[in-house]
């Protein structure tokens, strides 16, 4: 099937989730009480996207509060900061390198199980990038960022195989950091490399914020089999750079604006389809959101996955039509 | 030598501390407190702040921008001509901004900084100085919806930023500090950027200081030097190359030395940095040195924060007893 659908990864958690959160980093809430809210709400998440009609799904990171965070808390050579803020009145914990960087227990596994046992659709493994790991800590322990970035990859590959191990097809390798430091590309691209080497799975990497031109095409050399870039809020302004030089990998297509209340049109969804067909191939192409989802309400992700859905399903048909006339 | 802080400071300290900010701006949010409380709660966490800079020993003190959301809208809401749009990444930093948009002529109504100004130097124990984001880089972080060129922006911002520094003039402060980290990533524009810096500062008769950070200024020195400002801030962790452009510094001017990496939490040895600041006290004598953090001391949890604040105060005292 040509044009699949698909996610990028997190999804809003429910409000009883979010409780039970802070009731666990209280510590007035077990490890295991947490566990079957976490379930709970994959569960949820799993419905909608099949009640949608998504086609590659996502356990909706429930269990994750930031993404480079998550991983470090669950890696050795990790201490966790105190407070930052990322913008306005949100605040994260920041991991601190602080030793060697090793991965001795499984982090994503048993989440990605119990996700791809709730549905025959496939369920996409989902990581962090060992760059983006890298530039998003604070380091006191490493003397050169590459032993750093070289060491998480071979962390972050240990996870990975065991993933495919536990059956996923698809395994996406996030590295939104990528595109903030263009003069470091190769250490990101060679650091990837270690992560996929071995993996027969579906690779893909997603990419946002940054200044494309600067890294385009050299980010075709991601050792992945998909990049999957933000389109929509951007206007469909990368197509020009793609018209330059052509796009030569699959490529994950975000159309749907996920930092904005409204609700596209199936029309202008469409529309954005269309533009990028002009300069890829039908082959190519699996369609998304241009990011996560968690930063917009359980019906405002339903609404615009429908939406995106549907969009799709028409210029398929259309296409279809087209190839068979 | 002067220590002192460069902008911002971590707004809501860590458990067992009280978010105060942070529930504030939540609670005013959701409508459960108006605005005069929180005003009223950011007035409270200046002070915290102001208090703790002084207790860290800085002598030149920042109100640590507790009412800033950013350095770009908190300018940008309060200027003519500007909307404001969605988030986007702060240079090469993992936090965001929203972004002002330019929509129609930029112009300058009424003081911006003078109440909070007043309301911090009222307060603090030691000198404050008040902070202004430069023309040039609120012009290149903002997005240019109506001037038919990049250059009339910039020229019609110095000119509305000038109307600002002028009226916190009136305030008597110590310095006014401009920041323009935006030229080291587009130093090609440095014509454009003399010319602006020039009606930026244009009747001013108090000290002022151009901070920059995220870069060096090679290719800029010595032309940087000769604009008129007292003192340069230099981030010497990320633009470590600076270092040997400043021998080429005109006598007279002086210089801020951001030795202290306000973006990692590691906590740098004494004795490298004191053998720095010998260095550069051979070019620029000590008593028209300031030291201070690489940058604004945000992307650093409070506590953390403190303790670089505490090393830059330490390395003051230090250099005074060896160097003199």
């Amino acid at each position: 099937m040509i044009l699949p659908t698909t996610t990028v990864g997190s999804f809003p958690k429910p409000n009883y989730l979010l409780k039970a959160r802070t009731q666990y980093s209280r510590g007035k809430l077990s490890k295991d009480d947490l566990w079957e809210l976490e379930k709970r709400a994959t569960q949820e998440v799993i419905e909608l996207q099949e009640e949608v009609g998504l086609d590659i799904l996502v356990d909706g990171e429930m269990y994750r509060g930031d993404m480079v965070t998550f991983f470090a808390e669950n890696m050795e050579g990790f201490r966790i900061s105190g407070l930052v803020r990322s913008y306005g009145n949100r605040y994260y914990r920041k991991p601190i390198v602080v030793g060697r960087v090793q991965r001795l227990k499984p982090i994503t596994v048993g989440y990605f199980t119990f996700a791809q046992g709730l549905t025959s659709k496939p369920v996409k493994g989902m990581l962090t990038g060992p760059y983006t790991m890298a530039e998003w800590s604070f380091n006191e322990y490493y003397e050169s960022r590459e032993e750093l970035v070289l060491d998480l990859a071979e962390a972050i590959r240990g996870e990975a195989e065991e993933l495919e191990r536990a059956g996923a097809k698809w395994i996406q390798i996030d590295e939104p950091a990528i595109s903030t430091r263009p003069e470091e590309i190769e250490l990101a691209i060679k650091a990837l490399g270690v992560v996929t080497a071995h993996l027969r799975a579906k690779t893909v990497t997603h990419i946002c914020y940054g200044e494309f031109e600067k890294i385009y095409p050299k980010l075709l050399e991601l050792p992945v089999d998909q990049v999957d870039l933000e389109l929509a809020n951007s206007n469909y302004d990368l197509l020009e750079l793609f018209r330059r030089h052509p796009f030569t990998k699959e490529i994950g297509l975000g159309v749907i604006d996920v930092h904005s209340h409204l609700i596209e049109t199936k029309e202008e969804v469409k529309e954005g389809l269309k533009k990028a067909l002009e300069v890829l191939s039908p082959q190519q192409i699996t369609v998304d959101p241009d990011c996560g989802l968690k930063t917009r309400t359980w019906e405002e992700s339903r609404a615009k996955l429908q939406v995106m859905v549907e969009a799709t399903r028409e210029v398929r048909e259309e296409l279809g039509g087209r190839l068979k006339g | 030598m002067i220590a002192t802080a460069v902008g911002n400071y971590p707004k809501i300290p860590n458990p067992p501390g009280e978010p105060k900010l942070r529930r504030g701006i939540a609670k005013f949010e959701r409508g459960e407190i108006g605005e005069g409380d929180l005003r009223k709660i950011e007035d409270e966490v200046t002070q915290e702040v102001l208090v703790e800079q002084t207790t860290a020993g800085l002598d030149l003190l920042t109100d640590g921008q507790i009412r800033w959301e950013d350095g770009q809208t908190y300018f940008a809401r309060r200027l003519v001509g500007f909307s404001i749009d969605g988030l986007i990444r702060y240079f090469d930093t993992n936090t965001y901004y929203r972004q002002p948009v330019v929509e129609g002529k930029v112009e300058w109504k009424e003081p911006i900084c003078f109440g909070d100004y007043r309301f911090a130097q009222d307060l603090a124990e030691k000198p404050v100085k008040p902070v202004i984001t430069g023309p040039y880089t609120l012009a290149r972080l903002s997005q240019n919806g109506f001037y038919p060129s990049f250059e009339d922006l910039v020229m019609d911002l110095a000119s509305a930023l000038n109307r600002e520094a002028l009226s916190l003039q009136e305030a008597d402060p110590p310095w006014i500090q401009f920041d323009e980290p935006a030229i080291l990533k587009h130093k090609e524009d440095f014509p454009l950027f003399e010319e602006a810096m020039q009606v930026l500062t244009s009747g001013l008769r108090v000290k002022t200081s151009l901070y920059t950070w995220f870069g060096d200024i090679e290719s800029l020195s010595p032309q940087l030097f000769r604009l008129p400002f007292d003192l340069f801030g230099l981030d010497l962790v990320r633009g470590q190359r600076s270092l040997g452009l400043i021998e080429r510094m005109p006598g007279g001017k002086g210089l801020g030395l951001g030795v202290v990496d306000a973006r990692n939490t590691k906590l740098e040895g004494e004795e490298e940095l004191v053998e720095l600041i010998r260095r550069v006290a051979q070019v620029v004598p000590l008593e028209r040195l300031h030291i201070n953090p690489s940058c604004g001391l945000e992307y650093l949890p409070r506590e953390i924060a403190y303790q670089k604040l505490l090393l830059v105060a330490k390395l003051a005292r230090i250099a005074e007893e060896v160097i003199r």
